[in-house]
């Protein structure tokens, strides 16, 4: 609601005057770089989750990965990647997908001790993400609980940014064409063998290069024409 | 602290020569990897351009060229490239383009760096980019030398050449000319070693530097080089000299310099044991022993080629045990059936007058008499010693001439007179069938008797070839026969079918048309060599070949002959026969682009004879 009223920077800025001090606050402080400058001249930081189930207000997170992108390369050298303990168990379904049980989950940090180390990597950064709802819905509520504040983050979703240059190209989208393997493959870039949150936010940063290359023409692509 | 990414690691650790680093190294090289997403078109690199990555293609492929654009090599999946640029100070000296889509990781120079200061193999890997063209992917497989037991001071032929350090740069290279060294060692009163000035040095440092000829040799001296005792083993001498790059180490006893090691004498080191052969066929009195050393030739090549020796070394060393049987054979019919009644020169023809044999393959050879041959008288006399060499030749595995070129067929041992009668029918008035047929009587070498004899009928020959352009144009085309198995868009065109389904006939296809390029362009320039390599060096040097044109062809016939010689040692492994017909799917990518480009080679200097001659008019 805020950004709509006052535009995204306005609102970033009311959020962080309302957050208390601390990571959140850090965060919202620092401005990302503006939405004209092309996308080997910004900061992203790649990133992707897994739940316990797909409802932001009842399931929890238990993994999450991030990677940053600096003017278009990707530093493995920043990467991170850690399990979150969840408040209450993890059901077998997710369980099965993520390959976690819930032993080595119940050894990991809580929720709140992670946000802050995803937090100081996103500052000054988009975001990338693969369907980037879930990502900014369970991260906003992690904040919520954490420091009573939402987090707003300008997301560069490359499922998003995928479906609408498939339009563009008027290619007609089947069912599971937009998912992460068959963007992939629709760019030449290698299968992942590997699914955990690093894995997938390591296979959204290259598809979002490989992406933002297609759509380059003799200049990088603006940040503008990728974000929506 | 980062996290690993398995994937990252998985890619690295099955690619070499990253396979070769310890788990713990690996792990640390992919948690540094960056990663970028390059569109093909790309230029990644232009010469001169500055370097501190090394890039590793994860998906899709470039291409390498150097600033004359000819294509080094095209990196594809999980190769490296940009080496160059690292092994020369990060600076480019190729043009590299992205000619797929490509992902692509990078590692940074200091690491790289670091990994070839480490790790020993690593560095040895790379070693072989920092030379140049195609030849060098082939010293990668010069690593499995059985050097662990040798001694450093083994290897020492020579005394060492010494100075004192009061000469000026001028004596140092005079000095260096006189006693035909590549390295001078600097030594002080005591005699022992103070510096070391290498040819390099004098390029790098004086000339390039336009240093005066009478500066101090000191000022542009290594001083106090890298040395080692003379106790080290070869392996380590070698270690310390690919790790370093270095090409000449001195060698210490006592205190006193004793020597030079270079990386050539290391080579050459390695042809003991067919010295050892060469004696046996020397003492032979009986065919059968002969035949007893010949059969361990396909070994002996076997072990040659899986310590690296190169194609042009091993065509020597067993061509030379094909002139020692010949020797041998004809002294025993000399033995048996007394003195020649007439002066006479045995010749080989072919591969093994070329000097490149790389197995025990027909015989080929032909006889010229002196004028003073009187058929009837000595004619059986000839006859029964030829027939003697011949079959004494087919049962050590030189087996008869299927097209009957050998000196039994009385067509081939002939006087002087006709032989020169038969050269100038084939210069004077070329018929393409009978020239096809007798294009192997102009690669010729005098293996035993009257040299006077082939020297006067080779003058003769070369002067007539070198004049006839209508005959060169003839042997041109023929030099056009055998095509390399290259496509119009650089894809390997296999055979399809028969029991070579899926290969690549590297001898007909590969070697045969560079022998043929090569011959042309010695009759061309009245070159009296017969060995390729020597035509094609001989060629650049009457300026009838250009350097590149011959330095290209060089390496492609290097490296073909290389890839065929590791296909053949791994049939003689197998206890199988050697032969010609390689499939792509044996070798790895990066031999395989560069058979490519060596192929492109060939491809590109036949059209450059073809219109040279303009033999569409013909």
């Amino acid at each position: 609601m805020l950004a709509k009223f006052l535009g995204p920077d306005m609102a970033r800025w009311v959020l962080g005057w309302r957050s208390p001090p601390g990571p959140l606050k850090d965060y919202y402080r620092t401005d990302t770089a503006t939405e004209d400058k092309p996308y080997t001249q910004v900061e992203m930081l790649a990133v992707d989750i897994e739940t316990t189930g797909l409802d932001a207000e009842k399931d929890e997170i238990v993994s999450i990965g991030f990677v940053p992108i600096i003017n278009g390369r990707i530093i493995l050298a920043e990467a991170q990647h850690h399990l979150v303990r969840p408040d209450g168990k993890v059901g077998d379904e997710a369980a099965k997908v993520h390959r976690l049980l819930d032993d080595q989950l119940q050894s990991a940090a809580p929720i709140a001790d992670i946000l802050p180390l995803f937090l100081a990597a996103l500052r000054g950064r988009f975001g990338v993400a693969h369907h980037a709802l879930v990502e900014r819905g369970f991260l906003s509520r992690a904040c919520r609980q954490v420091w009573g504040q939402k987090l707003e983050v300008p997301f560069l979703d490359t499922l998003a940014l995928e479906h609408r240059l498939m339009t563009r190209r008027n290619q007609s989208i089947a069912d599971g064409a937009l998912k992460l393997a068959s963007c992939r493959d629709r760019y030449g870039l290698p299968r992942l063998r590997v699914h955990d949150a690093l894995s997938d936010a390591l296979g959204c940063a290259e598809l979002l290069l490989a992406q933002a290359a297609h759509c380059s023409g003799k200049k990088p692509a603006a940040m503008r024409d990728l974000l929506e | 602290m980062s996290a690993e990414i398995q994937e990252v690691r998985d890619f690295l650790a099955a690619h070499h020569p990253f396979d070769l680093l310890p788990a713990e190294v690996l792990g640390d090289v992919a948690r540094s990897v960056q990663i970028t997403y390059a569109r093909r078109g790309t230029v990644l690199m232009k010469p001169g351009d500055k370097v501190d990555t090394l890039y590793v293609v994860r998906t899709g492929a470039v291409e390498t060229r150097d600033p004359d654009g000819h294509l080094l090599a095209r990196p594809c999946e999980g190769e490296c490239f940009g080496v160059r640029a690292l092994l020369r100070g990060g600076v480019a000296v190729n043009r590299i383009e992205v000619i797929e889509d490509s992902l692509l990781y990078s590692l940074s120079a200091v690491l790289f760096q670091q990994l070839r200061q480490d790790y020993s193999s690593f560095s040895y890997f790379f070693a072989a980019f920092d030379g140049g063209r195609i030849g060098d992917a082939m010293k990668v497989n010069a690593k499995d030398v059985d050097f662990l037991t040798k001694q450093v001071s083994e290897l020492l032929t020579r005394e060492p050449v010494t100075c004192t350090p009061d000469i000026d740069v001028r004596q140092a290279a005079q000095h260096m000319r006189d006693k035909r060294v590549s390295c001078l060692l600097i030594t002080d009163d005591q005699g022992s070693l103070s510096g070391i000035l290498t040819d390099r040095d004098l390029r790098g440092r004086v000339v390039a530097e336009g240093l005066d000829y009478t500066t101090p040799v000191t000022r542009v001296m290594t001083p106090n080089p890298r040395c080692v005792q003379a106790e080290t083993l070869v392996f380590d001498a070698m270690l310390l000299m690919s790790r370093h790059n270095i090409h000449h180490l001195p060698v210490l006893k006592d205190g006193a310099v004793a020597g030079c090691l270079t990386t050539s004498t290391v080579v050459d080191s390695q042809s003991a044991s067919p010295l050892y052969m060469a004696k046996k066929v020397h003492g032979a009195t009986e065919v059968a022993q002969l035949k007893a050393v010949i059969s361990q030739v396909p070994s002996l090549v076997e072990g040659l080629a899986s310590q690296g020796a190169n194609t042009h070394g091993i065509g020597h060393v067993v061509s030379a045990l094909t002139d020692a049987v010949a020797v041998r054979l004809i002294h025993l019919a000399e033995a048996k059936f007394g003195p020649a009644p007439v002066p006479y020169a045995w010749l080989a023809a072919g591969s093994q007058a070329r000097q490149e044999q790389t197995a025990v393959s027909d015989q080929d050879n032909c006889v010229i008499l002196h004028d003073s041959y009187d058929p009837v008288a000595h004619g059986p006399y000839f006859k029964q010693v030829m027939q003697f060499v011949s079959d004494g030749l087919n049962e050590c595995g030189y087996v008869y001439c299927p097209g009957e070129m050998m000196a039994t067929t009385d067509k081939w041992r002939q006087p002087l007179a006709v032989w020169h009668d038969y050269f100038r029918r084939w210069i004077e008035e070329p018929d393409p069938k009978a020239l096809m047929l007798s294009s192997i009587f102009f690669d010729l070498r005098l293996i035993h008797g009257d040299a006077s004899l082939f020297d006067d009928l080779l003058g003769n020959v070369l002067e007539k070839c070198r004049k006839n352009r209508i005959f060169q144009a003839y042997m041109a085309t023929n030099a056009l026969t055998h095509r390399p198995p290259i496509g119009f868009f650089r894809n390997l065109v296999l055979i399809s079918g028969g029991d070579h389904d899926h290969t690549m006939d590297l001898k007909h296809n590969g070697i045969v048309p560079i022998v043929d390029l090569a011959r042309v362009y010695a009759l061309a320039g009245g070159i009296k060599a017969v060995n390729t390599f020597e035509r094609l060096e001989a060629a650049r040097e009457a300026k009838v070949l250009s350097t590149d044109g011959a330095d290209d062809l060089r390496d492609a016939l290097e490296f073909i002959s290389m890839i065929r010689l590791r296909h053949q040692a791994g049939r003689i492994r197998e206890g199988l026969a050697a032969d010609n017909y390689v499939s792509p799917d044996e070798l790895s990518s990066f031999d395989r682009s560069h058979l490519k480009a060596a192929f492109a080679v060939v491809k590109t200097l036949q059209a450059a004879l073809a219109s040279a001659y303009q033999l569409g008019r013909f």
